[in-house]
């Protein structure tokens, strides 16, 4: 994704200044999604290239309003649609560790599973706290983020589960 | 983990749970098993405590002990001050009533009778009138968001619905120290996170609770979470902000 479809949905409220967009965006995300304002105004002049976007007149502070065009709104309604592919994730650095780890003479594996196991929980029981008293869509961003940790936690606990259960390889 | 320095025991966090050093085996000789090896965790009051762990980890056991369930081969057990193991069973049973609220997967509520009534038993057994105890279940199931079914039978109920009331029977008579087992049992995510929400909003409110999960989601609603493996804890997580009391 996609930051120009996260700035076309902001624009279907009305036409929006590049700082606007930019507070609204974090707002919206919890701020799990940190934008610079470089980012979104390279954004909005590849979208005004393509038609997504008009600028309006400037100000006399020199700043434009964008609105959303037509066409901008067509493909926002195209994205919208459109399920998320499972998308080709950066190779997992963890999982990589640990296979690392089983393989390497010598290696604790199982501290290195704990070790992963509580670092993990003390991020989920950051997220759980920023949960208390989130507006909906900040909470189920959040929401996306604790399953995700939860989703490491559970196949840490079966990496344990099966060590615990294996003959160690290669002593 | 929370060593066991008095010095450090500051009155913003006062402990009503100390386990030291507990042990417990089942059985004897070749064929004992050692559920519990040499455990020793706090819970202070305002307090939130997760212990995570495979099954056969110890986790019941210990949360059994904390509640003086059971009792331990070794080691001590000390409630708001008290040591478990030199209470005479009635000493007992009555701490257990007064000072310890449980809540377990299954606890069950009695059938045939309505949540208010179910909520009020605890208290009705421990002596106090029936108006009053009545009144005090209506208050803690308002508390707990159940107030409007309070004349319904646990099978007029769904499982949150019944546990919600479970929780408030756990509850009733301003008991300090709460243990869970599992708590949220089947039910799906969002009622799971609501009956966290409760016992969270319990533990900012001065309570001590203790719970068990095997779920990372609902361990991570506590202010410490501790890893049991082989009856023994092997590390604990705990948040960077100390929790506002």
């Amino acid at each position: 994704m996609t930051i120009r479809h996260g700035l076309l949905a902001l624009l279907t409220q009305g036409p929006r200044y590049g700082y606007q967009l930019r507070a609204e965006f974090e707002a919206s995300t919890g701020a799990t999604w940190p934008l610079n304002i470089g980012q979104v105004y390279t954004t909005l002049s590849r979208m005004e290239r393509d038609g997504l976007v008009a600028p309006g007149e400037q100000d006399d502070q020199g700043r434009v309003v964008y609105a959303i065009t037509e066409k901008g709104r067509a493909e926002l309604d195209r994205w919208f649609a459109t399920p998320v592919a499972q998308a080709d994730r950066p190779r997992d650095e963890l999982v990589i560790k640990l296979a690392m780890a089983i393989t390497a003479p010598g290696v604790d594996v199982a501290r290195v599973v704990q070790a992963q196991r509580s670092a993990t929980m003390r991020t989920l029981q950051e997220l759980t706290r920023a949960k208390r008293g989130a507006a909906i869509a900040q909470r189920l961003v959040l929401d996306s983020m604790i399953f995700q940790a939860e989703a490491e936690q559970r196949w840490l606990a079966h990496c344990e589960a099966v060590l615990a259960a294996s003959p160690k390889e290669g002593t | 983990m929370t060593p066991h320095d008095p010095d450090s025991d500051t009155a913003a966090a006062v402990v009503v749970a100390r386990l030291i050093e507990v042990s417990r085996v089942h059985g004897e000789g070749a064929g004992a098993v050692h559920a519990l090896k040499g455990v020793s965790l706090d819970v202070a009051a305002g307090e939130l405590v997760a212990v995570m762990g495979p099954s056969g980890s110890g986790k019941s056991t210990l949360l059994n002990l904390a509640g003086g369930l059971d009792r331990p081969t070794s080691g001590t057990v000390q409630v708001e001050g008290v040591e478990l193991g030199e209470l005479s069973a009635a000493g007992l049973a009555a701490l257990r009533r007064r000072s310890v609220g449980y809540v377990f997967q299954d606890l069950n509520l009695i059938p045939s009778l309505t949540a208010v009534e179910n909520v009020m038993l605890p208290r009705e057994l421990d002596g106090v009138r029936t108006a009053r105890a009545r009144k005090e279940a209506l208050a803690v199931l308002e508390e707990v968001g159940a107030g409007d079914l309070a004349d319904r039978f646990p099978e007029e109920m769904s499982g949150g619905q019944r546990q919600r009331v479970a929780i408030a029977r756990a509850l009733v008579g301003e008991r300090r120290l709460l243990l869970a087992d599992e708590p949220t049992g089947a039910v799906d995510t969002l009622i799971g996170d609501e009956i966290l929400k409760l016992l969270r909003g319990r533990a900012d409110a001065g309570a001590a609770v203790l719970v068990v999960t095997h779920e990372p989601r609902y361990a991570a609603w506590a202010d410490r979470v501790v890893f049991l493996k082989d009856g023994e804890i092997v590390d604990s997580a705990e948040t960077g902000l100390v929790s506002a009391r």
